[in-house]
């Protein structure tokens, strides 16, 4: 192949003010916006009930007495032992006792989980509403056009990232449309959000999507639909099947050993 | 900001919250002014946790006109409704009360926002004075109210609230080692030894509870008046395990070895008084073994010895606060420590 002349294109300056710079701000506006709507649509975090604190801080504390059983003396072991697998079997911990062995509710009839899901559902919409209006603006008015060119030179790959919308084979890998300036800003404006709004915004729909594969940051123990019951017992059978040892044996010999 | 107003340690020394508060005129002479939430996020965390451990400070050296302002920030920013100002708004009016009578009737407030609201349990932490140094923020209003009860005082309906609280939230350090507190005020050894054992499971390596254990079995110990010498004995090498426990989890502890010091000198008699019965006969009735080899004691007690007079000499060299130690702590080790010398007088 012979050395390719660079190829030029005669662009209206004006489109970089007129395309270029509207796009780009438009995108940092949604974005800000976006922040602030749902930093206002946000529904305070639900209280647990005095009961349900109860259920989940008491498996709390039968998965703490188990991890950290080597601290107390066996006979108190012994005692807490016996206290909480006889509790877990008889429901004492539950929020609701008479639900025992029924099946869960259904997530989706349940109320609790029907709010969850419609938090989620506004936080998905206000994603999508704006950056579907956008991309149907920039379709209608700007689709085709090429409205810049990197200074660098980029492999053929890069040839469908940079250059969506515009079918021309030959074109040179530098030039970028409308559409791909777009699509550029919408996943590369996540730390000018993060330099104008702060660490923790919800400008940038890549951060929400994130947060959304790992809901198991949620401050709940219990996932909806699981049953509490079937924890507790699962909980029980490990402290019942753990060899207690006590940390307190023979620690005069070991600090000795160590400081001596 | 000024750092140690952000970071408040548990234990404010009374000078360090005088200092705290005399800055707060300064502090609080800048008005919050509406900031431009575009470009600028002053809005930070720090600001507040700055008003609160200002009200704080100034709480306790009186500074009531102070205090008033921090709150009135807090509450035009965050509701009175919010759990935490109305924490915050109990403790101020507290503070201020003069006579009983007001005293009830906050006490009466406290408990018509706990009917409203029966998880209100703010998390404020319990008094200012409370040896624990394990503070965290929740539950206020129910602690509030058990606080202003212990202080009032009516510490067996403070007992009764405190168990309640634990029913519904049984992984709160806090309340757990100020339970244990109340217990052991009112001679009840076994009840406050099994909630400092709770403490313990939820903070597996505070050395300071460790050494809080030993000394509640000592203290359990000196009020039994039935116990024979096997009993003694049991007694203090257990208390001894405890600080051993905790000099292992923090080999600076000062408390620890003083606690170590202080049990194996009172071990060493009994140990060379019945050396030949009492080691063969009760390691094996307790499944643990719990007797201590004369040889190991003096060990111990040895180097419980070495320690403290290390600390204390380095501390009497005037830099005992760059230790972290406290001046009330030097001085009974180093008391404990001339004791020793003329052992003869006892």
């Amino acid at each position: 192949m012979t050395q390719a002349v660079a190829q030029t294109i005669h662009r209206d300056p004006a489109l970089v003010y007129w395309v270029l710079f509207p796009i780009t701000v438009v995108m940092i506006m949604t974005g800000i916006l976006r922040h602030y709507a749902t930093v206002l649509m946000q529904s305070a975090p639900k209280k647990l009930d005095a009961k349900g604190t109860r259920e989940q801080r008491s498996l709390l504390r039968g998965i703490n007495l188990r991890i950290n059983a080597s601290v107390i003396s066996p006979q108190s072991f012994q005692a807490r032992k016996a206290y909480f697998v006889s509790s877990c079997h008889s429901g004492a911990f539950l929020k609701e006792p008479e639900n025992r062995g029924k099946p869960p509710p259904n997530p989706m009839t349940d109320p609790a989980g029907m709010e969850a899901m419609m938090g989620m559902m506004r936080g998905n919409m206000a994603m999508m509403i704006p950056q579907t209006l956008i991309m149907s603006w920039i379709n209608a008015f700007f689709s085709g056009f090429i409205i810049m060119k990197l200074p660098f030179p980029l492999t053929i790959r890069f040839k469908s990232m940079l250059q969506s919308g515009v079918a021309t084979q030959d074109l040179d890998v530098r030039w970028v449309s409308s559409l791909s300036w777009y699509f550029l800003n919408l996943f590369g404006l996540q730390s000018v959000f993060t330099f104008i709004l702060g660490d923790d915004n919800a400008a940038n729909q890549m951060a929400q999507q994130m947060a959304q594969m790992n809901p198991a940051a949620a401050a709940s123990l219990f996932q909806p639909g699981q049953d509490p019951d079937k924890l507790f017992l699962s909980e029980a059978e490990n402290v019942e099947v753990l060899e207690h040892k006590w940390i307190l044996d023979g620690v005069e010999g070991r600090l000795l050993k160590d400081l001596a | 900001m000024s750092s140690p107003l952000l970071h408040l340690p548990a234990h404010l020394t009374p000078s360090a919250a005088l200092h705290i508060s005399q800055q707060a005129p300064l502090l609080l002479q800048d008005q919050p002014s509406l900031s431009l939430p575009f470009l600028y996020s002053s809005e930070s965390t720090e600001k507040w946790a700055i008003y609160e451990h200002l009200l704080l400070a100034c709480l306790r050296t009186g500074d009531d006109k102070s205090a008033r302002l921090c709150l009135e920030r807090l509450s035009n920013r965050f509701g009175a409704t919010s759990e935490r100002v109305m924490g915050f708004k109990g403790m101020y009016q507290e503070a201020v009360a003069e006579d009983d009578a007001t005293l009830e009737r906050i006490l009466k407030r406290y408990e018509d926002i706990l009917v409203e609201d029966p998880t209100n349990t703010v998390g404020l932490s319990f008094t200012l004075a409370v040896v624990t140094t394990l503070a965290n923020f929740e539950e206020p209003i129910a602690k509030r109210r058990i606080t202003l009860l212990r202080s009032m005082p009516k510490p067996e309906e403070a007992i009764s609230a405190l168990v309640k609280l634990l029913d519904m939230s049984p992984t709160d350090a806090e309340a757990w080692s100020e339970l244990s507190d109340l217990y052991l005020s009112q001679g009840l050894y076994q009840q406050a030894i099994f909630s400092l054992e709770e403490v313990l499971l939820i903070a597996p390596n505070a050395w300071n509870i460790h050494a809080r254990m030993g000394e509640v079995i000592f203290i359990s110990l000196n009020a039994s008046v039935s116990a024979n010498d096997v009993d003694v004995e049991k007694g203090l090498s257990e208390s001894m395990r405890w600080f051993c426990r905790s000099i292992e989890l923090c080999d600076d502890y000062l408390r620890g070895y003083y606690g170590l010091k202080f049990m194996s000198g009172r071990l060493l008699p009994l140990l060379s008084k019945n050396h030949n019965g009492a080691s063969t006969s009760g390691g094996a009735e307790s499944g643990s073994n719990l007797q201590f080899s004369l040889a190991t004691v003096q060990k111990l007690n040895q180097l419980a010895t070495a320690k403290l007079s290390e600390i204390v000499r380095k501390s009497s060299a005037g830099d005992w606060a760059e230790y972290g130690y406290g001046r009330a702590e030097v001085i009974a080790a180093r008391e404990l420590l001339d004791r020793d010398k003329q052992p003869m007088e006892r």
